[in-house]
């Protein structure tokens, strides 16, 4: 029944226009991107160097596709965060303001395994966006820009990496910033669960992650104890691969927090939607 | 003895302060079609919300098949069709999707070929790719059937299903329910306030208020047992009025106008009525039994 | 007349240091000069404070007067102030005056330290100190220190290629008190780690860049397509 379930509520979501919002904004943003890199990419690259570049001087191909690459990722810190939050709010609360969560719920499935599809099926339209996302930015980039080394600028400095050692650094940067998204996926179904309608937990998951982001960005000892425990601390960790070395540690103790959120959060609406009277 | 499809025992319910139901108790047994009745505001909904695991109990018992929710969820909600209030549907889908939607979860297998079948029962042959957004309530009530009947299910519960039906739609819904009845023996719990519909289909009822439910029984008996309010249109109203009250003792006769009375008498009576009036050169141009249950629906709920 | 007559010994030999100094740096010159064009395959290490980054090879092409491209895989960092800009600022004789600074050893070796002053006050080149091998007539450390880059050190090493003035080995000592890291949208707003206070220890440091260069071909000819921009 769950599987069963699984598949209906990708029907809904594909069927859904609101789907199809998140790929068509995703894909306006990295072309706008794109065409801004392509016409004068070489002034956003100055401002990266230029505190260097009166010493030192970089030749090479330093606005390719792995960079662009890169660039566009930063946008998942809000963006794209937005555009999964728009479809997945939606799952639980936006049946209960079309009326049908009363006629699901009077089904032969427990609600447990409805929460759990509904998850699922957000997972998957959040996976299917991240794909989208690295065809656009990874493969589409390199087939503009052509490849080359990646310099990535952090609060360290410079890191300089090797074209040959880079698509590996993007494959698993791009499965840990699925798990972010996931999360803010998990954030939004708990919201729906608790809600009637379909704004509501979509606001509210963004407010969330706006709030967290300055708290986790404000460099105050009142909140260095609770920082390591935000989850949009750790959605950010993708660019930890991007490091040299690579702090494997630190990237995992951040899967381990998102994992926990994603289970917690699945598990508050779980129970919210386990207990709740529907009388809509 | 009937098998038990549902058992409610001291039902209640509240949501916060407010007493939604507070003592209901009833009995549908197989092959009922159960008349679930009552005012507006008195927990009918909420009892079928309990009944369907939509809403959790307070205290009392709910036997679903002799079986609980507790225990036998997924059994017992696979034998059970239902459409409370207004069916809805996702209004970005087909009417043919829809159902699909709600069949694979049903606990049933149904093929494309049985929904198409269905969409023609119910009149909505041809409309099975259009999205249900545009459908009228009418055939979203339809399509509500459809969905209910979809699986095969053993109890059809259906609250207030002809509510925005025109004429034609209720007499479509009766036809419906008798033919479940009739042909497939399905048990059907209906809640409606249509009472000349539940008076004409209903073999039993119950009569809930203010969340108490204060009369179960069998239709007929239960309304055997009550006087017959009666209309007659008369040639001579004068004449017949003290003829009624010497022939029938403790009659209480209202005239409505110069050419009608009303009258409560017992059944068995009006054939006598009719036969006096007759010998007494009074023509009868009309006898007329008022609406039964919603007299006997009126006292219950008044007293 | 004593105070005359060491005024003259004096300024005999100032003149007399003064002549040897430019009869050096012409002998350095005209070496430079020899070399119309080459190219070379440069191996570039890089060990610079807040920058990380792999050793990089690169093939670099050199054309008279001031041609220069480097062409690489990846990304390179060289010193703003090329290996190849001292050689075009020496080229121009008349834009600067030489003075002679005495000797230094370095290593076990004999150097004449020259002081080569630009005549223009609008030279980019501000001043250049240049530690010269006066047997072979080739640069072995130099100091340079121009407007917009500050000051670099860059020594010299040579082996194959010696008769030509061309080394197969630099190093480059460069100022880095000027770097600073702009906080852009590739910055790491999310870093929690804390603020290093030894940060302020490493503006001090210097940055150090090691080329190494083999397999000269040296004037043969180099088309002047290669050194359009692409």
């Amino acid at each position: 029944m769950l599987l069963k379930n699984i598949y209906n509520e990708f029907i809904k979501i594909l069927a859904k226009p609101r789907s199809y919002i998140g790929i068509g904004a995703l894909t306006l943003l990295i072309c706008i991107i794109l065409f801004a890199m392509k016409a004068d990419g070489s002034s956003f690259i100055s401002f990266v160097t230029s505190s260097f570049e009166q010493t030192l001087s970089f030749n090479g191909t330093i606005l390719n596709g792995n960079l662009i690459a890169f660039i566009i990722l930063q946008m998942l810190i809000v963006h794209i965060p937005l555009l999964v939050a728009l479809v997945t709010g939606d799952l639980i609360s936006g049946e209960a303001a079309m009326g049908t969560v009363r006629m699901l719920a009077t089904k032969p499935i427990s609600r447990t395994k409805i929460v759990i599809s509904k998850f699922i099926a957000g997972a998957v339209y959040t996976f299917i966006l991240t794909l989208w996302l690295i065809f656009l930015s990874l493969f589409v980039s390199k087939f503009i820009f052509g490849s080359g080394d990646l310099i990535v600028l952090n609060s360290e400095g410079l890191v300089i990496l090797k074209e040959q050692d880079i698509l590996w650094r993007y494959g698993l940067s791009f499965i840990v910033a699925f798990l972010s998204l996931l999360t803010v996926s998990s954030v939004s179904i708990c919201f729906s669960a608790f809600a009637e309608n379909s704004i509501g937990p979509i606001v509210s998951t963004m407010a969330v992650i706006i709030l967290f982001t300055i708290i986790g960005s404000m460099d105050v000892s009142v909140f260095q104890n609770i920082k390591p425990f935000l989850f949009t601390t750790h959605m950010a960790s993708w660019r930890s691969f991007f490091e040299d070395p690579v702090p494997y540690s630190k990237i995992f103790n951040s899967i381990i927090i998102l994992v926990v959120h994603n289970v917690l959060l699945v598990s508050i609406a779980i129970i919210k939607f386990n207990k709740k009277d529907i009388t809509s | 003895m009937s098998e038990e499809v549902i058992k409610v025992e001291k039902l209640a319910k509240n949501f916060g302060s407010f007493e939604a139901v507070r003592d209901v108790s009833f009995t549908v047994n197989k092959g009922d079609v159960f008349g679930f009745l009552g005012p507006n505001g008195a927990g009918k909904s909420t009892t079928i919300r309990c009944l369907l695991s939509l809403i959790r109990l307070n205290a009392g018992t709910i036997q679903m098949f002799g079986k609980s929710y507790a225990t036998h969820r997924y059994e017992i909600l696979s034998k059970i069709g239902s459409i409370i209030e207004k069916p809805d549907f996702y209004n970005y889908l087909s009417a043919q999707k829809n159902l699909e939607i709600f069949a694979r979860i049903s606990g049933a297998t149904v093929s494309t070929k049985e929904i198409h079948e269905m969409l023609e029962f119910v009149g909505l042959g041809g409309r099975g790719k259009d999205k249900t957004k545009g459908f009228s309530h009418g055939m979203k009530q339809r399509l509500g059937i459809a969905q209910t009947l979809l699986h095969k299910p053993e109890l059809i519960i259906l609250d207030e299903p002809t509510t925005g039906l025109d004429p034609q739609g209720i007499i479509e819904i009766r036809n419906l329910i008798l033919r479940l009845k009739n042909e497939q023996n399905k048990t059907i719990l209906l809640s409606s306030h249509q009472l000349s519909e539940i008076e004409l289909i209903a073999n039993r009822m119950v009569i809930i208020t203010k969340g108490k439910s204060l009369v179960e029984g069998n239709v007929q008996e239960l309304l055997n047992a009550q006087e017959l309010t009666v209309r007659l249109e008369l040639s001579d109203v004068n004449k017949a009025i003290p003829l009624i009250q010497q022939h029938f003792a403790n009659v209480e006769i209202t005239r409505i106008n110069e050419v009608e009375i009303s009258l409560s008498i017992e059944k068995k009576q009006v054939s006598h009525l009719n036969k006096m009036l007759g010998e007494n050169n009074i023509l009868v141009y009309a006898l007329e039994p008022k609406r039964k249950l919603e007299d006997f629906f009126m006292k219950i709920v008044q007293s | 007349m004593k105070k005359l007559l060491f005024l003259s010994l004096f300024f005999i030999q100032v003149t007399s240091y003064s002549q040897e100094a430019n009869q050096l740096l012409e002998r350095v010159v005209a070496k430079i000069t020899s070399v119309k064009d080459y190219s070379v395959d440069a191996a570039i290490k890089t060990d610079i404070p807040f920058i990380k980054i792999l050793p990089v090879k690169a093939k670099i092409y050199f054309k008279q007067k001031d041609k220069f491209k480097i062409v690489s895989k990846g990304i390179v960092i060289l010193p703003k102030q090329g290996f190849t800009d001292v050689n075009t600022f020496l080229r121009k004789t008349n834009s600067y005056m030489a003075v002679d600074g005495g000797s230094k050893m370095i290593g076990e070796l004999k150097t004449s330290l020259i002081t080569v002053i630009p005549t223009s006050e609008n030279s980019e080149f501000v001043l250049a100190k240049l530690w010269i091998d006066p047997k072979n007539a080739v640069i072995i450390s130099s100091q340079i220190t121009t407007r917009s880059s500050g000051t670099v050190n860059v020594d010299y090493f040579y082996t194959s290629e010696l008769a030509f003035g061309l080394p197969s080995e630099l190093i480059f000592e460069i100022d880095i008190k000027k770097f600073k890291m702009p906080k852009s949208v590739a910055a790491d707003i999310n870093n929690d780690k804390p603020k290093d206070k030894s940060k302020k220890k490493t503006a001090d440091k210097k940055g150090i860049i090691t080329i190494k260069l083999s397999n000269y071909v040296i004037n043969k000819g180099i088309n002047d397509a290669i050194f359009e921009k692409k």
